[in-house]
């Protein structure tokens, strides 16, 4: 078990034209679920693999807790570097990467065989994984014989039972329906928290970010949008591109202008509340971005700070309504909580005034705090 | 009402199933036009076996008065007792040549395969070029470098010479055969075995090897059959004691003119395991190995 420090590492695939990662820097507590999430793209698979020794970075450092493992300058030649068999680390793969000559038992127990761990130990593991995975019946199967998402947790399998100081973990549940991800994710992060192993896990999909981390690593075009725990990346995201990253359905953005205190944006205007006025003053006449996440708008009850719009759709999901409302030329979308959803044409929504986010317009980061 | 159309609908498909259309006459005579080229074709090539075969089990008397394509009249295995009398010791140095030649050369060729496909190393692609010329090499052209060079060694007449000549020619060519089926072999798994704690060598032996055991057959084989049918360096190289035996036959032919009774018999014997071989390795040569590997697969 370790903490995990990555200091300045840039990576390249073309030998320094371009840069996939660039001077990324990066803290992981020992025993944190730690999630990279980003777009399909932007490198959160070439930096696990970097982690996991699979890769050399152009220069930067990798430790875990005291000890070294790469260490490259800039001309991309290693000062230090553990090779990945000796970094004890478990990895599933996004590809899975099953042996295909080895039943699953035997791939479960590879890594353990080849530790040298003793047979009933190797054996009392798999089996423990296999019931938690729900994979018993297909011990003796061969990869081949197997569905996607059983191969999927027999990889998953094949990670958990050793005993590594770091897992990483590549899309795990990306082959798995979705009521067999729910409980593989209730499960696995069950097991992690468990076992209490740092984790690093690479997704694209928000939901599982928000639901299993402790910590979120926001990436984009190889650079860390934001860092933090989902709650505060969620209430304070850095940027409109956290903004819009996280939650579904998507944030509200509104392109708008500061007019003394008024919030224009065209098709309505908001009275800017006490809180945010002072942190306006410097866009006095310019133009900012307001986010208004769907779950942040209500019915109004009265006439103060309305957003006037027409319905387009509803969708209901069950327990709520996917409203969308079209104010002037935009679709907004608000998620109305009511037993029954609304049935007049033209709506009057009120934003939740608390929760506002504001964006500079050409920066496009936060303005409020 | 929907109901009917969906049965007159589902009978409809069932004829349109089940009808056979009528060739027309002019495709069928095609057809008997194609199968009398196909048989003419057939009977030439098997033509020439078919009298080895039946040449082999005449008495050399009846050889000289019949044709060779006529059955004999009185079946004997004489040729072959007089065959094996000649080509008994050269077959034994035969197969020992070919079996330690051929593992040889596919065992090198299966690490250099390893190396080149699976691992990056400064000059891989000027190694890998290398390889490839030397497949393109014609023998001729350094017979009589390789002779001395052997003769230095003391291994003239020699089985190690022959075993040691064919391993290294062996070679480039089991390598680049191998290192085809071993660029199947998806990254992702040897980057699983490295993070199972397993070295290049322990890859090689868990993962890589097991994986791929048809191909390593199948080069085998491969590697087999040239060597067995090898002539010019089993003439350059082999001498006298250590005579393999193609050279061997071809001995016989020179020697004992009129009886071909006992060449064909000798021929037979020496095309036996190759035939054989293949035969039995044919349903081995088959590919998809690699399957639930990886999500694409
Ligand atoms: N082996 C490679 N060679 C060249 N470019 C690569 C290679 N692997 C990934 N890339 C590029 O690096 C970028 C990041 O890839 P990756 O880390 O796999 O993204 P992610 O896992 O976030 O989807 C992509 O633009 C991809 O095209
Ligand atoms: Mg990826």
């Amino acid at each position: 078990m370790a903490s995990i420090t990555i200091k300045d590492m840039s990576v390249s695939y073309n030998k320094g034209k371009s840069f996939v990662l660039d001077n990324l820097s990066l803290d992981i507590k020992n025993g944190e679920f730690c999630v990279f999430l980003g777009p399909s793209g932007c490198g959160k698979s070439t930096a696990m693999h970097c982690i996991a020794g699979l890769l050399h970075p152009m220069s930067g450092e990798i430790r875990f807790g005291e000890e070294v493992m790469t260490s490259a300058n800039r001309k991309g030649r290693d000062k230090t570097f553990v090779p990945p068999q000796e970094r004890n680390i478990a990895m599933v793969f996004q590809e899975y990467a099953l042996y295909p000559n080895m039943t699953v038992r035997e791939n479960m127990s590879f890594a353990l065989k080849t530790k040298k761990v003793a047979k009933e130990e190797i054996a009392k593991r798999v089996d423990y994984m296999a019931k938690m995975l729900s994979i018993e019946q297909l011990m003796d199967r061969r990869p081949a014989e197997l569905s996607g998402g059983q191969r999927q947790r027999v990889a998953l399998g094949r990670a958990l039972v050793r005993d590594p100081q770091v897992f990483l973990l590549d899309e795990p549940l990306g082959n798995l329906d979705a009521k067999l991800r729910d409980q593989v994710r209730y499960e696995l992060k069950k097991i992690q928290e468990q076992l209490g192993i740092t984790t690093i896990y690479v997704t694209h999909d928000q939901t599982e970010a928000m639901t299993m981390a402790d910590h979120i690593v926001l990436l984009k075009d190889g650079h860390i949008m934001q860092q933090g725990t989902p709650e505060e990346m969620y209430d304070h995201p850095a940027n409109e591109f956290v903004a819009g990253f996280l939650g579904t359905p998507q944030i509200n953005i509104f392109f708008c202008e500061v007019k003394g205190n008024i919030l224009d944006a065209g098709s309505f205007k908001l009275n800017i509340p006490e809180h945010l006025r002072t942190c306006l003053v410097p866009y006095a006449g310019k133009k900012i971005n307001l986010g208004i996440r769907p779950s942040d708008l209500e019915l109004a009850k009265d006439k103060m700070d309305v957003i006037k719009g027409h319905v387009e759709s509803i969708e209901p999901l069950g327990d709520a309504y996917l409203i969308y409302v079209r104010v002037g030329e935009q679709i907004v979308v608000f998620k109305y909580t009511g037993e029954h959803a609304p049935k007049e044409k033209e709506l009057l929504l009120t934003p939740n005034m608390a929760k506002l986010h504001l964006f500079d317009a050409l920066t496009e980061k936060r303005i409020n705090r | 009402m929907p109901n009917d159309m969906n049965i007159e609908r589902s009978r409809a498909g069932q004829q349109a199933q089940t009808v056979r259309v009528k060739p027309k006459w002019h495709m069928t005579v095609l057809h008997i036009v194609y199968y009398l080229i196909m048989i003419c074709f057939l009977i030439f090539y098997m033509l020439p076996f078919w009298g080895t075969v039946m040449t082999s089990f005449k008495t050399n008397s009846e050889v000289m008065t019949t044709t060779p394509i006529t059955p004999p009249t009185q079946w004997t295995l004489e040729g072959y007792a007089s065959a094996m009398e000649e080509l008994g010791v050269p077959l034994l140095t035969s197969l020992f040549v070919t079996l330690f030649g051929a593992a040889g050369s596919v065992f090198l060729g299966s690490i250099c395969a390893y190396a080149l496909s699976k691992w990056k190393f400064k000059f891989n692609n000027v190694f890998f070029i290398a390889l490839v010329a030397a497949t393109y090499l014609p023998f001729q052209a350094i017979l009589i470098p390789l002779l001395q060079t052997i003769s230095a060694l003391d291994l003239y007449d020699n089985i190690w010479g022959l075993v040691l000549v064919h391993t290294v020619f062996g070679m480039p060519m089991c390598t680049v055969m191998m290192r085809g089926y071993y660029a199947d072999i998806p990254d992702a798994l040897i980057r699983q075995a490295m993070i199972d704690g397993n070295g290049m060598w322990a890859i090689y032996r868990k993962i890589v090897l097991p994986n791929t055991m048809i191909a390593t057959i199948t080069v085998f084989v491969f590697q087999c059959t040239s060597i067995w049918n090898e002539m010019l360096f089993a003439l350059v190289l082999g001498g006298y004691d250590s005579k393999p035996a193609t050279i061997a036959l071809n001995e016989l032919a020179g020697t004992m003119a009129a009886e071909f009774n006992v060449q064909m018999a000798g021929s037979l014997i020496l095309a036996l395991p190759v035939l054989v071989l293949y035969i039995f390795m044919g349903k081995y040569l088959i590919s998809g190995q690699m399957s639930g590997a990886v999500t694409a697969s």
